[in-house]
């Protein structure tokens, strides 16, 4: 899964990770990984970071087929 | 470094050298033939040695930490759910290995220091699993 959230915080007058991190609920060391692409967040966050910047969620994090092998979810949790 | 890593570093940090030496000072501890008291005299000072460096390390961490507005989220807690999910099965089967094999073959101090290695050998795992989830987030699946 590829993501737009460095642009998004670029356009909103260079938000920082931490700012970014305390408005959604997260640390900025998760920030930075979601942005790298070692973390797919929850749904739930992945929502709160969409409505943050005033965007729908598919225009923030974009799935591809096959794309999550060796990638760390919030949902690998739960089995 | 995310609050817990710093824990986890201070946990195996703390815990390895101190029960490192135990357990090479066990291979050799029966030769002089000591007394219960004394076994047990060596077990509280490793034990005391682990909490004060441990709760030392700990109160460090919490000054650092006192204007963090968060300390752990969902991947913090995803990671740590993974590597307690893998330590418990360590630990189950050492209890299995010593409760239920070692008893046949063993007793006294080397059943107490079998379930002490495991319990060692437990945690050790869970944090180095955590350090390697941060790391290497594929491997901590």
């Amino acid at each position: 899964m590829t993501n737009e959230v460095r642009l998004l915080r670029f356009l909103a007058q260079d938000m920082t990770q931490a700012e970014l991190g305390k408005r959604v609920g997260l640390t900025r060391q998760t920030i930075a990984a979601i942005e790298q692409g070692r973390y797919s967040p929850s749904l739930d966050v992945a929502f709160r970071i969409a409505h943050l910047f005033g965007k729908r969620v598919d225009e923030v994090f974009h799935w591809q087929p096959g794309g999550d092998q060796g990638m760390e979810t919030a949902s690998s949790d739960a089995g | 470094m995310s609050s817990l890593q710093k824990r986890a570093w201070l946990a195996l940090w703390s815990m390895c050298p101190v029960y490192c030496i135990y357990f090479v000072a066990q291979i050799g501890l029966p030769y002089l033939r000591p007394t219960m008291l004394e076994r047990i005299g060596c077990l509280a000072v490793v034990a005391s040695f682990h909490a004060v460096a441990y709760i030392c390390g700990l109160l460090v961490i919490k000054r650092h930490e006192a204007g963090e507005p968060l300390l752990q989220d969902e991947r913090d807690r995803a990671i740590d759910g993974r590597a307690t999910r893998t330590a418990y099965f360590i630990l189950l089967t050492g209890m299995i290995v010593v409760g239920m094999v070692m008893p046949f073959s063993n007793s006294g101090w080397e059943l107490v220091n079998a379930a002490l290695f495991f319990i060692v050998l437990t945690e050790t795992a869970r944090y180095a699993l955590i350090l390697i989830g941060y790391r290497q987030p594929h491997l901590a699946h």
